[in-house]
């Protein structure tokens, strides 16, 4: 016993130690026969494969919970697993019904009814019904941090929801909304809410749960295709056979049997991989590297045949001028701006011919069309008119400098000196912005405004138009409607108005607009939202608007974006071009399962 | 005593000769007082240090290049070097692009993608980067002799204090946080940008010439200046440190190769100067616009090789300099 007493405070540690070691030794052979497991895939013919280009950098590339901030979707995920309700189709203007069979209103547009498909099946057989999109929804009112993905958007508008039967969801809203289905549920612009599988989620913490177990078939989809692999760099799906819309006669499996997505790097490493084959979509690439890859293998094509080859981008660029920030604040000098620059050239030089100038703040699509036809009187022109814009400089009492100082300059009340200048931010994640602002800037400076430009990182840019903190920006923030103008005129309406250091909601009106006008354009707006769409009693007010609009030069609208994407048909044909235009191009959109069920095997 | 003639003497003795000293020339023919004066004059002349291949051929490169920078905004129109000032992606003449298009004399060394014109680039650039080097080798070499010489000649708890602070800054990332801070600043100009390459070129430089202040403190003639009265500063500064000018010669121009090259490097990685042209500048939009692949090889092509003949400039006076620094290193090369 005397010897036992000493060692027994002794004895527990080493147990402790001989059990600890043993848990390591468990976890380290379960973490080996997982990732065996994991590496163990069924090889698959480079002819069964198709193999994407996943376009940028994955942040966290082992979360799967769409919802919370810095998550990724568009790696294959939003295009093969998780399946959307309805896809507007950008060709036919149409909203195409794919797990959802329709979603009407009531005349009042404030009670809208959801009917999805009866035979739906989550990727482990358990039912897709009105449970799970009741929950998802739910799960989003409940977020009081209006931190996860759509939680504003649908707290905005929704007061409840509830389900009438397993396959019928009554959505009551707050107000009339008639874009309630096309804005949240049809993948407007590039994705929308997933809805979750409520087995799954049910007691998870949704902060918090990254959605990624393999073993158990996590992330759970109802798409045709699971994840089977994820790495920083790669991410594979393998088809199931089991799919639902086989079962149910939706629609044949689609051919291709792995689906690989590959993060690429920069557009030299893309072309490449894309010039050899080993890229069947690059994400997005310039004119001069579309026609070198072109060179190298003539199977690649792109949305139009021939120059410029190109698909426009929603989302038209545009410079927003600070309106707390004098001189900005002044109509007449944003208007000078605008009329100083040449758009011509900006899309001559900076697209290299491949895109054209903005007429007004809207993307030019056809769904557009009407309502940019209605207002001809308040296009803005292509190129510039420099004496007018310089007039208009003059009668705010600036005067050209002499000699070296070839800038406008002003007298202040205190007696000293200011020179014009204006630093416009850019986005560094992207040359595009930055060679747009490039010109923009030789033009400002010819003129007599001592113009410069800044690449900041995208974050930052993004914080700083969202808490004022800038003097101009190149920037796209007037982006959203793609059939009806109501979407990108709400978001200069006077309700997201914010003091500098408090954050716009969504970067909506960040230009900080406000006084009578903008209030009267509110209103306006206000009353086209809750007109039915493509309604006659549009027009009228949506002229005023714009009108109020342009006097004020809000913002200073440049040119559409465009995006050429080349598809290589060396291993599948069926992609969409302009002559095959069943839909719109984008990869990286949840539209793309529209794609995927079309491609056929080229040999 | 046999006097030596100028026809009697062999190759191998002229050689021998050239590297003996005017003292030993003059001991060696004392009778021959013309001819021993004439040929120790051409020696004189042609026998120093300073007369030495590489610094000469090195200065000569990057004289050019200086040349060409000064000289070159008066012979072209160096406005050519903004945004839209030019027709896009034109090949250097003699030469056709990837859409047939061929090189024309009024762009000679080609365009790029934005409009600017190559030849003005190089006119502009190719100073600008030279500048930028030298600027921040300076203020860095600059901080360097003066915290070297404090710390090697005054030692003790101020030697510890500046060994330290030396040390530390060498361990940190600079190029990491020069990426921070270019993020930071709201307009990067060259002033700015050697400025804060300056920021890591001092501590190298302090500790040689720390070493070398402390080796050359107890020589004799430091000594006796001491006994002499003289001042620490009058020493410092008026002894030691002339003896040390080929020395901070060649430092200094190490200094200005590697400000030169992290300048770049920022420069490729999009970091540096917005409107300013420079050669890393137009490597990164080369490189974000996939010049090779474009076969628009003159884009990348024309300023890796002025960099190239830049550092190799500087290389030679860097060695030329080392030469002349070192009798051993010179004898070893002779």
């Amino acid at each position: 016993m005397s010897h036992q007493t000493p060692l027994s405070p002794k004895l527990p540690l080493v147990t402790s130690l001989i059990k600890n070691m043993l848990k390591i030794l468990k976890l380290s052979c379960l973490m080996l026969i997982l990732s065996c497991s994991a590496l163990a895939l069924k090889p698959v013919d480079r002819t069964d494969t198709v193999i994407f280009d996943a376009y940028g950098r994955i942040a966290n590339p082992y979360i799967f919970n769409w919802m919370v901030p810095g998550a990724t979707r568009s790696h294959g995920m939003h295009q093969s697993v998780w399946e959307p309700l309805f896809i507007l189709n950008y060709e036919t203007d149409e909203i195409e019904p794919w797990l959802g069979l329709s979603f009407t209103s009531n005349d009042q547009l404030d009670i809208w009814t959801l009917k999805i498909r009866d035979e739906v099946k989550w990727a482990d057989g358990e039912a897709y019904d009105a449970d799970d999109i009741v929950f998802t929804i739910d799960l989003l009112l409940n977020d009081e941090t209006l931190s996860l993905g759509e939680a504003a958007n649908m707290q905005q508008w929704i007061g409840s929801v509830e389900k009438i039967d397993p396959l019928t969801v009554q959505f009551n809203l707050k107000a009339p909304n008639p874009r309630f289905q096309l804005d949240y549920f049809s993948v407007r612009v590039w994705g929308n809410v997933v809805i979750l599988p409520q087995h799954v989620w049910q007691d998870k913490d949704p902060f918090t749960f990254d959605n990624f177990d393999l073993n158990r078939g996590w992330p759970l989809g109802t798409g045709p295709y699971r994840l089977a692999q994820a790495t920083e760099t790669e991410f594979i799906y393998d088809r199931r056979e089991d799919w639902w819309g086989l079962e149910t006669g939706f629609q044949d499996l689609p051919q291709p049997k792995r689906l690989i997505w590959v993060v690429t790097g920069v557009e030299e490493n893309r072309s490449l991989l894309a010039a050899n084959s080993e890229l069947d979509v690059v994400g997005g690439i310039t004119l001069g590297a579309f026609e070198a890859i072109s060179a190298m293998n003539p199977n690649m094509v792109a949305w139009k045949a021939k120059m410029p080859y190109v698909w426009l981008d929603p989302c038209p660029r545009q410079i927003s001028l600070n309106h707390t920030i004098p001189p900005w604040d002044q109509p007449d000098m944003r208007r000078a701006i605008s009329l100083i620059i040449d758009r011509r050239q900006i899309v001559e030089i900076a697209y290299e011919g491949t895109s054209f100038p903005s007429k007004s703040i809207f993307v030019a699509y056809q769904g557009m069309k009407p309502y940019i036809d209605a207002i001809p009187h308040l296009w803005i022109p292509e190129t510039s008119d420099v004496d007018e814009g310089k007039r208009l400089l003059e009668a705010r009492g600036w005067r050209l400098g002499s000699g070296k100082n070839k800038f406008y300059q002003k007298e202040m009340t205190d007696g000293s000196t200011q020179t014009l200048s204006i630093n416009l931010q850019t986005n560094a994640a992207g040359i595009e912005l930055r060679r747009v602002a490039d010109v923009v800037v030789e033009q400002l400076r010819t003129a007599g405004i001592n113009a410069s430009n800044r690449a900041i990182e995208g974050a930052t840019w993004n914080d700083n138009k969202a808490f004022g903190k800038f003097e101009g920006v190149v920037d796209w923030d007037a982006c959203g409607s793609v059939n009806e103008p109501w979407l990108t005129m709400n978001r200069y309406t006077n309700q997201f108005y914010r003091p500098i250091g408090a954050r716009a909601p969504g970067n909506n009106n960040f230009v900080r607009w406000q006084g009578s006008k903008a209030d009267r354009y509110s209103q306006l707006v206000a009353q086209i939202g809750v007109l039915p769409l493509g309604g006659s009693g549009i027009e009228p007010l949506f002229t005023e608007a714009m009108q109020l609009f342009l006097e004020e030069q809000v913002i200073i609208p440049l040119n559409q974006a465009i995006m050429l994407i080349p598809f290589n048909t060396t291993y599948w044909t069926g992609w969409p071009t302009e002559t095959n235009n069943y839909i719109h191009p984008p990869m990286w959109w949840m539209s793309a399962h529209r794609v995927i069920h079309n491609l056929k095997k080229a040999r | 005593m046999t006097k030596p003639t100028r026809t009697s003497r062999t190759r191998d003795e002229d050689k021998l000769d050239t590297t003996t000293s005017p003292e030993s020339a003059q001991l060696y023919d004392p009778d021959n007082q013309d001819l021993s004066q004439g040929r120790t004059s051409s020696l004189n002349r042609w026998d120093t240090p300073w007369f030495n291949w590489k610094l000469i051929s090195g200065t000569a490169i990057v004289g050019i290049i200086v040349l060409i920078g000064i000289f070159g905004r008066f012979l072209w129109d160096t406005e050519l070097v903004y945004v839209g000032k030019c027709p896009l992606n034109l090949p250097p003449v003699g030469f056709e692009n990837s859409r047939g298009q061929t090189g024309t004399w009024s762009h000679p060394f080609g365009t790029e993608n934005s409009g600017r014109d190559m030849l003005a680039l190089t006119i502009i650039g190719a100073p600008n980067s030279l500048l930028v080097g030298f600027v921040a080798a300076t203020i860095g070499i600059g901080i360097g002799i003066l915290l070297g010489f404090i710390s090697g000649f005054i030692g003790g708890l101020t030697d510890d204090l500046i060994r330290l602070l030396a040390g530390i800054t060498i361990t940190v990332p600079s190029l990491l946080v020069l990426i921070i801070i270019q993020s930071l600043v709201e307009q990067i100009g060259l002033f700015t940008m050697a400025t804060l390459l300056a920021v890591f070129a001092w501590p190298g430089p302090t500790l040689v010439i720390r070493g070398q202040v402390m080796s050359m403190r107890e020589s004799g003639y430091v000594q006796m200046a001491r006994l002499s009265g003289a001042s620490p500063l009058r020493i410092m500064f008026g002894e030691i440190m002339p003896n040390l000018l080929p020395y901070l010669a060649a430092s200094f121009i190490g200094s200005v190769s590697g400000s030169i090259l992290a300048a770049v490097g920022l420069e490729t990685l999009g970091l540096g100067p917005q409107r300013v042209p420079t050669l890393g500048g137009t490597l990164y939009f080369a490189l974000e616009a996939a010049a090779l692949l474009r076969n628009m090889w003159w884009w990348l092509g024309i300023p890796i090789f002025i960099l190239s003949l830049i550092f190799m400039g500087l290389l030679l006076i860097n060695l030329g300099l080392d030469e002349i620094a070192n009798p051993r290193l010179r004898k070893a090369t002779e």
